[in-house]
């Protein structure tokens, strides 16, 4: 009995030691998938320090736990919820001293509205939102003709996927409408939700997130809204599928890291961005993750003939120059009356 | 007798249909495990590279790590407190064991879910940083109800008086409780602490809600492994299934041989 | 016994800190609102209210109707089951139960997980149909996912329990209503079924309990728009961020299972009392 317990003492003994890891400790949040992870021991090993590297699967359920109490050095969330992480005061500017790989950021992506002056984000991955579609089982002239719409097409129904996001949700039918993502017209939003609610109870459309990249790489169904980086890896996979953006406009998104306000090693955070931006790492995550690279000299080398994704053009270069793409703001009163009735269309 | 052989092919059929039921999700995912592709559906071949990428990930090396930590940690003080505490229950008034016990209740009735939520406010409004730590206290505190449970009605089989006739005898009070009380109870002490450790091990609802900052157990890890088709947790489930088994089968066998033992040739 | 007596007063702060405070605020964040933060508040009705819209209700509704027919759907897998276990040699007994049991100690996710592979469209059961040369079927995200996704979870409780029961029955009374020339239907009808309710019952408590509560299998095989109660309450924690209205789905769901139970139990106690009004009668 004596034994038992002495041997259970060291057992906490040993546990409670391993438990204390004596290097200093970064804590980054972001993406799942969403990073070359021999990177994150490159930078461990680099930089002499333990980093923790935890995933969330969307920017609601991100600013949802930041909220309730975890604490993180870097965060990697979208453009719309930088803005509002902005706005509630809960980002540190970024010390720009010590981001020197910043000049290698593409020109476009500098000064977006969601951070005018470059103090707060440095992007990650860019992109836009389409449809993936299996090009055997959809026909292109649909596509042309009904864009958005085609998710409400009968003759499809039961054979789409839709990407469980509220803002992507709304902003489909808000463009299938011809109304701008950001509007705050009451009855542009109630028309959009009513849209979402006749897709739901017509079309037996299946909500998933991530799961979505593998079931379409199976071909489980011949539709899918999916992000312009996912479509690359579909692509790639299963050479039966396509992607297709539509004319009436989508969603023009950057992902960005960010440095909270209460983090606690802001110092070793800016080295994580740095390190994130410099030409060998943006090109080990994109062939890794297959997103759009916000680096000019990894987008140039990857996207010129003979690069890693020369063949898939279509949806690693994001359309550019359509007045009808929008990147989302963010607003906190419509960002409420989105979240209820999304809850209210998922839920039918 | 064809009625009792009918009757006895039926019975195969149904307890067999059941079992196959059980078993075959189960072995479908272990053979998957050795799948030369990333499929759960399609064979393209034999291979272990599943098996080397659950080795060399840190995610799943830390997870298993966290969770057998966590189920010790837990177990150890629950077990501990759970048990000092049923023995003082014992002893107690009614209105203080009637209060101890309806309390105890809440989390055992409860759904899993209502008790996470409970915690995650606690954590909240009491400013502690969701992490390891949380999932400690959490852990421990839907143990020790289980404890106090199962120790309870051995201590309620166990003579009143003894303890006060080791005390009359000369014993300290703490000599009467390891020296005449626990050796008596040890059966149950031991099956509330399985108990214990089986339901933090496995833990997944209450975990997920009072983690936080990157700490997961192996449920966690599964869960958020799962959106994405990845046969390493086919691979670790393989393993689970494989250590679950061979410790359920020595618990029941063993036993069996000792008997076997004591008892030579007739 | 002074001593031992004080033993239990460092539990009983502990109980108070960690069990009874979490179900006050749990109280307390339903019936207040604005903010998770625990500073700014004020006393409402308002997320009670708002679990009335018909489409809430609704999931309340269907989240009950699957738990139901799981339970339902348990009993009449799980008892043939049990007793035919039961009936056996001890040996066999041992046996069939290991069985049981090991699968229970497979993690539930884990557990979940496997018919993804089995129910996809170009999972097993299609690829056998396809094979045959039948159409294939839409199995996952559906009802009957959900549903047998929890029987597979549930079952081994439901089988155990009645089992425990059955194998703890007098072995003598059964012999005895034999002796009075009761055939076997009657035999069964009237002494093993009545006197083997208890376990029935407790086998209802551990499947419709986690069942009408459980989010992961709707998850897992319903997808993101297959929302049962369980789900609405994740969401609203982690994704949405309500905590207030959380809350007020949760104390509802409680309020619900509790009056479940409590019809449950009153069921088992008339039995009770009708068998013993029969024994004396």
């Amino acid at each position: 009995m004596k034994k038992l317990i002495g041997l259970l003492m060291i057992v906490m003994v040993v546990a409670g030691l391993s438990a204390c890891a004596p290097k200093e400790t970064l804590r980054v949040f972001s993406w799942g998938v969403y990073i070359d992870e021999s990177l994150i021991a490159e930078f461990e090993r680099e930089f002499n320090v333990r980093v923790v590297y935890d995933e969330f699967a969307s920017n609601e359920e991100m600013y949802t736990r930041l909220l309730s109490g975890e604490q993180y050095d870097v965060l990697v969330p979208s453009d719309y919820t930088i803005e509002r992480l902005i706005s509630e005061n809960l980002l540190q500017p970024l010390d720009l001293s010590k981001i020197p790989n910043r000049s290698g950021i593409i020109p476009d992506l500098v000064g977006l509205p969601h951070d005018p002056q470059g103090q707060y984000s440095m992007p990650y991955f860019w992109g836009n939102v389409g449809l993936v579609y299996n090009k055997n089982n959809v026909s292109l002239a649909d596509l042309e003709a009904q864009g958005w719409d085609i998710l409400r097409n009968p003759s499809y129904a039961g054979r789409i996927y839709f990407y469980d996001s509220e803002r992507d949700a709304f902003m489909i039918a808000l463009k299938a409408l011809g109304y701008s993502v950001n509007t705050t017209n009451e009855a542009e939003i109630q028309a959009a939700y009513e849209w979402l609610l006749e897709m739901d109870a017509s079309m037996d459309v299946v909500y998933v997130t991530d799961e979505i990249i593998d079931s379409m790489i199976a071909g489980n169904k011949d539709i899918a809204v999916m992000y312009s980086g996912d479509a690359v890896y579909v692509e790639i996979e299963n050479e039966d599928m396509g992607f297709y953006v539509p004319e009436q406009g989508t969603n023009l998104w950057v992902d960005a890291m960010v440095i909270p306000a209460n983090a606690r090693n802001a110092e070793m955070a800016h080295n994580w961005i740095n390190f994130m931006l410099s030409h060998e790492a943006a090109l080990a995550n994109t062939i890794e993750v297959a997103y759009t690279s916000p680096i000019q000299s990894v987008f140039d080398e990857v996207t010129a003939e003979g690069g890693d994704y020369a063949d898939y053009l279509d949806s690693y270069v994001p359309r550019l120059g359509n007045p009808l793409d929008e990147a989302f703001r963010y607003n906190e009163d419509i960002k409420k009356v989105l979240s209820d009735l999304y809850t209210l269309v998922k839920a039918q | 007798m064809v009625g009792s052989k009918k009757a006895i092919i039926s019975s195969i059929v149904m307890i067999g249909g059941v079992l196959l039921f059980f078993y075959l999700p189960i072995l479908i995912l272990m053979i998957f495990s050795f799948n030369d592709s990333r499929s759960l559906t399609s064979w393209a071949g034999f291979s272990l590279r599943w098996y080397q990428d659950l080795f060399s990930s840190r995610d799943v090396a830390s997870a298993v790590t966290t969770t057998i930590i966590v189920a010790l940690i837990s177990t150890v003080v629950a077990t501990f407190v759970g048990t000092l505490t049923a023995i003082g229950l014992s002893k107690s008034k009614k209105i203080v064991k009637d209060v101890v016990n309806s309390v105890n209740n809440l989390p055992i009735l409860n759904p899993e879910i209502v008790t996470a939520i409970g915690m995650m406010l606690l954590f909240s409004a009491m400013n502690i940083p969701r992490g390891y730590i949380t999932l400690l206290l959490a852990h421990i505190s839907f143990s020790i109800p289980y404890v106090i449970l199962t120790i309870l009605p051995k201590l309620r089989s166990l003579d009143p008086n003894l303890a006060e006739a080791a005390m009359d005898l000369g014993a300290t009070p703490w000599q009467a409780l390891t020296k005449v009380i626990v050796p008596q109870i040890t059966p149950g002490i031991l099956a509330g602490a399985l108990i214990a450790f089986t339901m933090s091990f496995d833990d997944f609802v209450i975990s997920y809600f009072v983690t936080g900052a990157g700490v997961k157990n192996i449920s966690i890890l599964v869960y958020t492994m799962s959106r994405r088709i990845n046969p390493s947790i086919n691979a670790l489930s393989t393993l689970m299934v494989l250590v679950i088994t061979i410790v359920l089968v020595l618990i029941n066998v063993l036993p069996m041989l000792k008997k076997k033992e004591r008892m030579p040739i007739e | 016994m002074k001593l031992y007596r004080s033993f239990v007063q460092p539990y009983l702060f502990w109980m108070g800190v960690f069990i009874v405070v979490p179900m006050l605020l749990i109280v307390f964040y339903a019936f207040t609102t604005s903010g998770n933060n625990i500073i700014s508040f004020r006393f409402t009705l308002d997320n009670f209210i708002r679990f009335g819209e018909p489409i809430f209700l609704r999931v309340l509704l269907r989240s009950l109707s699957i738990a139901l027919t799981t339970t339902v759907i348990s009993i009449l897998i799980g008892y043939p089951v049990a007793y035919l276990i039961s009936q056996s040699n001890e040996k066999m007994q041992t046996l069939l139960i290991l069985l049981i049991t090991i699968p229970m100690w497979i993690n539930m996710l884990v557990r979940t997980y496997a018919w993804i592979g089995i129910l996809s469209e170009n999972g097993l059961i299609n690829s056998f149909l396809a094979w045959l040369g039948l159409p294939t079927l839409n199995l996952m995200y559906t009802d009957f996912a959900v549903i047998l996704g929890m029987v597979y979870n549930f079952l081994p409780f439901m089988i155990l329990s009645i089992y425990t029961v059955l194998a703890k029955l007098d072995k003598a009374l059964i012999q005895a209503s034999y002796d009075l020339g009761a055939n076997k239907l009657q035999t069964f009808t009237k002494i093993v079924l009545p006197l083997s309710v208890p376990g029935i019952i407790s086998g209802i408590t551990l499947v419709f309990l986690p069942a009408v509560s459980t989010f992961v299998i709707p998850k897992f095989l319903g997808g993101g728009n297959y929302v049962l109660i369980g789900n609405l309450i994740e969401t609203q924690f982690i994704t949405v961020g309500q905590w207030n209205f959380g809350s007020a789905i949760s104390m509802i769901m409680a309020s619900v299972i509790m009056l479940s139970m409590f019809i449950t139990k009153r069921f088992d106690q008339d039995i009770e009392e009708m068998q013993s009004r029969k024994e004396v009668g």
